[in-house]
């Protein structure tokens, strides 16, 4: 680490930053908002997390050289990482970030060019596309020391990982988690904490900073509460009209994904949490008209947030849950400061997409009874086979356990270009007529 | 005999169990101490149509196809399902038979550990062989003693034989057609060791030929030697595959061969010396130097790549090893298929007018 390095860092965090922040609230005092007619008034909180969010990509281009950076996937226990100083970054929300911006398809394009195939995971492509062209929604991203992933999410990070780590010529560091096909053993526990204790030596040795036990069980304490507080978060969603919709918490979750493990994470969902808590008691809804509740299965399609929290809200629908936002909270409970890497591992390997479909069948079953939900939206990402694979299954299960209608949107993650129209708004048109039977 | 003759042979006359398993890294040795033949699933030809009810059209043709053998009937011969951690769809797909196909069938799952690897990967891998002998002689009953001993021997006698064969292959001195090759490899995927064995014993029994095939050497890298079409188009340009970095060919033969030992240290430490491998996320700097040096041992003019169409391991390293092959001077060609995809003319065209190039 350089002392200039540190200092225009310090600076930055100290007077850059804050200026920034600055600078865009009087340009957000210009605009007065006006009433939507579908939505409920937008939410206090969204500009603390657009600042939030901004101050982080804006801090990660002067973070190399004053801390040592870390890619990580969003799945990776980054608790660990945080008691060495890693700045860290995640790709995926990169790409969710490209996605949203409709940047995804040039920067697939520039990995296809590059010889990576179309049909490989488009987060991939997009962070790929921007190791060849530097282009990004965010400016600059900070250059990596390390890259740290965990493959409880898919097989594909690790892919990717070993790609970047080989273009970047840097130390990859997975924890490996053996797929939940019937149940976790005691063989896969004693494998993945043993690989967690493992991982110390080399993060010391990358970070030049010494593992400290007390530190490291203050982090786990505040990725613990994070989680418990965004999962706080979504069971405000179980109200009616629930104060949220999905498409906002698409964006709401970037803390947890990505700031996990600091106190600005933890202070913005106790500060999200009031609000909504508040919004209950007065019975105030995101969705206006809220009559029917559905809940979205798999990643999102950020080029298509706002159409389709529009097109949804016009028919009186509200998403209010979603397999995927859930799995930031899911497994917090496993985690036991008495036991720290165990029960680190055991929390990060039984996410969802880690556990047999069983398991997600089960999961469905019961936040569907929970959230009062009326319909399901399956999106069959292309990109994402783990989450994909098997949706065929649990969609004609569901239907037959619970008679619950659903649809299959057949389109991906970011890249606009494996998605139809004309195909989706028929399918659409279809499952809104069944839900009104 | 036809492989299912052959299966239905072992079960009846031999009273050995006949295990299904799907691609592609698995410890046969494990299975046969059981007394199970492995069946292996890599491409069966079969139209998909039930699978597609529970399988979307992004997913590869491996597991489309292997999803529709089993819905078809074909899981009636075997005793149990086994389906290796090979990759998402693999994964995800077991799962399905597993929970939700209404299957009798017992399904096992095997998970190895990916790379890159730490000192616990090791440990790990012996526990997985340990829990899959266990699982297998709850569901088949005790083995005989010594019978895994017995079994890592018989693998170790055929890892030597098929070590030799594609060690005199690549020296110009089998006497084996590519496609001949491929169709002999390709029947260790069902038959028991001691039958298979004495099939390459018998091939390597064979007088070596007179002369080398006239074309230029070319190494095949992917998953299976297929369209099987290709094999016997560049047996027609007199092109000899020099040697593979096939998942079903090479990457499952191991390096070393422990002589003693604990039976199931030796099936770790032969695990862990496999080719480098993108289903076990190897790097690439190793797979680009392994592939490097079969170029250069064997004198091999050029790679064509084998990729199953939405594989996404391949899928992931292909760019990289193109580049590498490239800065070393070696050219490639790169084929994009379904593995039931009729061999084409364009696709002949392609390879012809590849082979004219580095010939």
């Amino acid at each position: 680490m350089s002392f200039a390095a540190a200092m225009r860092y310090r600076f930055m965090k100290d007077l850059g930053a804050p200026a920034l922040m600055a600078a865009r609230r009087a340009m957000r005092k210009k605009r007065p908002s006006r009433p939507d007619p579908l939505f409920g008034p937008p939410l206090k909180s969204l500009a603390r997390l657009k600042e939030i969010m901004m101050r982080h990509y804006f801090l990660a281009r002067y973070a190399p050289g004053a801390h040592p950076v870390a890619w990580v996937t969003s799945g990776a226990p980054v608790e660990l990482l945080r008691v060495f100083g890693f700045y860290t970054f995640y790709p995926e929300n990169h790409g969710a970030m490209c996605g949203a911006a409709h940047m995804a398809p040039e920067l697939c394009q520039a990995a296809e060019d590059h010889g990576y195939s179309q049909d490989l995971c488009s987060y991939a492509r997009c962070d790929l596309g921007h190791y060849f062209t530097g282009k990004s929604p965010a400016g600059q991203l900070p250059k990596p020391d390390l890259l740290f992933a965990s493959n409880n999410i898919c097989q594909t990070v690790t892919y990717w990982f070993k790609a970047l780590a080989h273009y970047y010529d840097i130390p990859l560091i997975l924890f490996d988690t053996p797929f939940n096909f019937d149940q976790i053993t005691e063989s896969d526990l004693r494998y993945m904490a043993g690989q967690l204790e493992e991982m110390i030596t080399p993060l010391q040795r990358i970070s030049g900073v010494k593992f400290d036990q007390a530190k490291f069980l203050a982090s786990l304490e505040l990725g613990r509460a994070t989680s418990e507080t965004w999962g706080q978060v979504l069971q405000t969603m179980r109200h009616r009209p629930s104060p949220l919709t999905i498409f906002d918490t698409f964006f709401h979750m970037a803390p947890v994904v990505s700031l996990r493990g600091l106190p600005v994470a933890y202070d913005y969902y106790q500060t999200l949490l009031e609000e909504l808590r508040d919004r209950v008691a007065r019975g105030i809804g995101a969705v206006k008209l809220e009559r029917k509740r559905l809940m979205w299965d798999n990643i999102a399609m950020w080029y298509k947030v706002r159409d389709f929290s529009n097109l949804f809200a016009e028919h009186g629908m509200n998403f209010v849950v979603a397999t995927y936002t859930n799995a930031w909270a899911e497994t917090i409970q496993y985690l036991d400061p008495d036991d720290p890497f165990r029960s680190l591992a055991k929390t990060y390997s039984l996410v969802i997409l880690n556990n047999n479909l069983d398991h997600r069948l089960s999961l469905m079953e019961r936040l569907i009874a929970d959230y009062q939900v009326d319909g399901l939206v399956i999106h069959s990402a292309r990109s994402c086979k783990p989450y994909s694979v098997g949706q065929y299954d649990l969609k004609r299960l569901l239907m037959e356990r619970l008679a619950i209608p659903s649809v299959v949107i057949e389109a991906d993650i970011t890249d606009s270009r494996a998605y139809s129209e004309e195909q989706t708004r028929t399918r659409l048109e279809a499952f809104f007529e069944a839900l009104e039977d | 005999m036809t492989r299912k003759e052959y299966l239905q042979h072992q079960k009846t006359q031999r009273h050995r169990r006949v295990v299904g398993v799907l691609p592609a890294l698995f410890p046969r040795e494990i299975l046969w101490a059981a007394d199970a033949v492995p069946a292996e699933v890599w491409d069966p030809p079969l139209a998909v149509s039930r699978a597609g009810a529970h399988l979307q059209p992004y997913i590869c043709s491996v597991v489309r196809q292997s999803l529709e053998l089993i819905l078809s009937g074909g899981a009636d011969l075997v005793d149990a399902l086994l389906f290796p951690h090979t990759c998402d769809s693999i994964q995800n797909m077991a799962s399905v038979v597993h929970d939700y196909c209404g299957l009798d069938t017992p399904c096992l799952f095997f998970y190895h550990p990916k790379a890159p690897y730490t000192q616990h990967s090791r440990v790990y891998y012996r526990d997985q062989l340990q829990a899959l002998l266990e699982r297998l002689q709850e569901l088949f009953g005790p083995a005989e003693p010594g019978a895994l001993t017995a079994a890592v021997e018989m693998g170790q006698r055929m890892y030597r034989r098929l070590g030799e064969m594609y060690a005199r292959r690549a020296g110009g001195n089998l006497g084996l057609g590519n496609e001949e090759f491929y169709r002999v490899l390709r029947r260790g995927e069902y038959l028991h060791p001691e039958d298979f064995i004495a099939e390459l014993d018998q091939v390597l029994g064979r007088p070596a030929p007179a002369a080398a095939p006239p074309g230029p050497a070319v190494i095949l890298s992917g998953v299976v030697p297929n369209p099987p079409g290709l094999l016997s188009q560049l047996d027609r340009l007199g092109v000899a595959v020099a040697h593979d970095d096939l998942l079903m060919g090479s990457r499952r033969i191991p390096s070393r061969l422990p002589a003693e030992g604990d039976p199931l240290d030796r099936l770790t430490e032969s695990y862990f010396s496999l080719p480098p491998c993108s289903t076990r996320s190897n790097s690439l700097a190793r797979r680009a130097a392994y592939l490097g040096q079969l170029v250069e041992q064997t004198g091999a003019a050029g790679v064509i790549f084998l990729i199953v169409k939405f594989c996404e391991p391949e899928y992931f390293d292909l760019p990289n090893l193109v580049e590498e092959l490239k800065a070393r001077g070696v050219p490639s060609l790169v084929l994009d298929t379904e593995t039931n995809q009729p061999y084409d003319g364009r696709m002949a065209t392609r390879v012809e007018a590849f082979i004219e190039m580095i010939g």
